[in-house]
């Protein structure tokens, strides 16, 4: 499936997902980029480390290791407070230049929609819960 | 048509818009025996005897040495977060087998001259010659959908917290997995859709990242913060 290049990531407004930073024994200054895009913070999960200190202090940070079929990827992020000023690939498979090598993830807030739909993706619904459910009643129609 | 039939403790339906019906009772005949022989639950499954040491690895059949194959390579990918065989439990190639076996089936109702259904296994969706529009369940909510996809071609599989409990255990740990409250994978193939999800859920947070990297899968995760990410490439319903 044909991704953007990473050089893109820069313009994406979205989350480049890079879970449990850790932070690096020295941080480098990054002078803040003119019209960086908005990111969003990335979630605190284990570790608050990735947390940039507040005053517009660049902080750098390196996600974590990602296999993929195509070799391991790892990237590390500057942020200046929530926006980030800098994507550097720290490890990115050597094949295949135009695949987009580092994931981009939209953030996005979970909303509960009711909708005429053909059919229900979830989790494995035991034959016990099927009654229940609504690809039972969707099943049900003519 | 649409046929339901209880398989593998599954309901599978099947919405048949055109072709030979009776490829759907090739369909489920298939699935039927998919589950005689790879049923870790059945004491005479291949996979059972495989377990207990009664079948030697040259003497697997060709189909379960394939899926024992999609087995070590997403343990190998996920850093051993996905694992067939933890300790002290049976072999268990259920993530791989269901998607695999369901691909299958699908491809057994396009052989008989249909270019239009949808199957649906337990919440794994293969669909063809769409549109089809496929309801992603809300997690916290059995009658509501987080996001509803807009699909021509394709499988979509998920992997969640909701139905079963804590039942998904990182395999690096032994510990379930509760970071994530679901997770959505629409590939070209059911078989890489459903691996996808089923292994990626068992990375927790990073699975997010490590499933949108994989070739042809777009992404739709909630974290147990109830917080949304997902690839920009997914087919979203207008």
């Amino acid at each position: 499936m044909k991704r953007a290049v990473p050089i893109l990531l820069l313009t994406v407004a979205g989350l480049i997902p890079l879970w449990r930073f850790e932070a690096r024994p020295e941080t480098v200054a990054v002078p803040e980029a003119a019209g960086a895009p908005e990111a969003s913070a990335p979630p605190t999960a284990g570790s608050t480390t990735g947390s940039a200190a507040p005053g517009g202090n660049a902080q750098t940070v390196s996600g974590s290791l990602v296999r993929t079929g195509h070799g391991d990827v790892q990237v590390q992020v500057t942020f200046d407070g929530d926006r980030i000023t800098a994507v550097k690939m720290l490890k990115q498979p050597g094949s295949a230049p135009t695949r987009q090598a580092v994931p981009v993830l939209v953030r996005e807030t979970l909303t509960a929609q009711s909708a005429d739909v053909d059919t229900v993706s979830g989790a494995t619904t035991t034959s016990e819960a099927y009654v229940e459910s609504l690809q039972a009643a969707i099943d049900a129609k003519d | 048509m649409r046929r339901v039939e209880h398989v593998m403790g599954l309901p599978i339906s099947v919405d048949l818009r055109n072709g030979d019906t009776a490829a759907v009772d090739r369909a489920f005949e298939w699935l039927r025996a998919a589950d005689a022989r790879f049923s870790p639950f059945r004491a005479d499954s291949e996979v059972s005897r495989l377990d207990r040491a009664e079948l030697a690895p040259t003497e697997l059949s060709p189909d379960l040495a394939h899926v024992l194959d999609l087995c070590e390579h997403y343990r190998l990918a996920t850093g051993g977060a996905f694992q067939v065989r933890l300790p002290g439990r049976r072999l268990d190639p259920c993530g791989i087998v269901k998607g695999w076996a369901v691909q299958r089936a699908a491809g057994l109702l396009a052989e008989g001259g249909s270019s239009r259904f949808v199957v649906n296994a337990g919440g794994d969706v293969v669909a063809a010659g769409g549109p089809w529009r496929v309801g992603v369940r809300h997690p916290l909510r059995a009658d509501r959908f987080c996001v509803v996809l807009d699909v021509t071609e394709g499988a979509v599989a998920t992997s969640a917290r909701y139905e079963r409990g804590d039942h998904i255990v990182d395999g690096r740990t032994g510990a379930p997995v509760t970071e994530l409250l679901s997770l959505t994978v629409y590939a070209p193939s059911l078989t890489t859709a459903d691996a996808t999800a089923t292994a990626a859920f068992a990375m927790g947070l990073d699975g997010i990242a490590w499933a949108a990297s994989q070739d042809g899968c777009e992404v739709y995760a909630v974290d147990a913060t109830e917080r949304v990410y997902r690839t920009p490439g997914l087919p979203i319903a207008a």
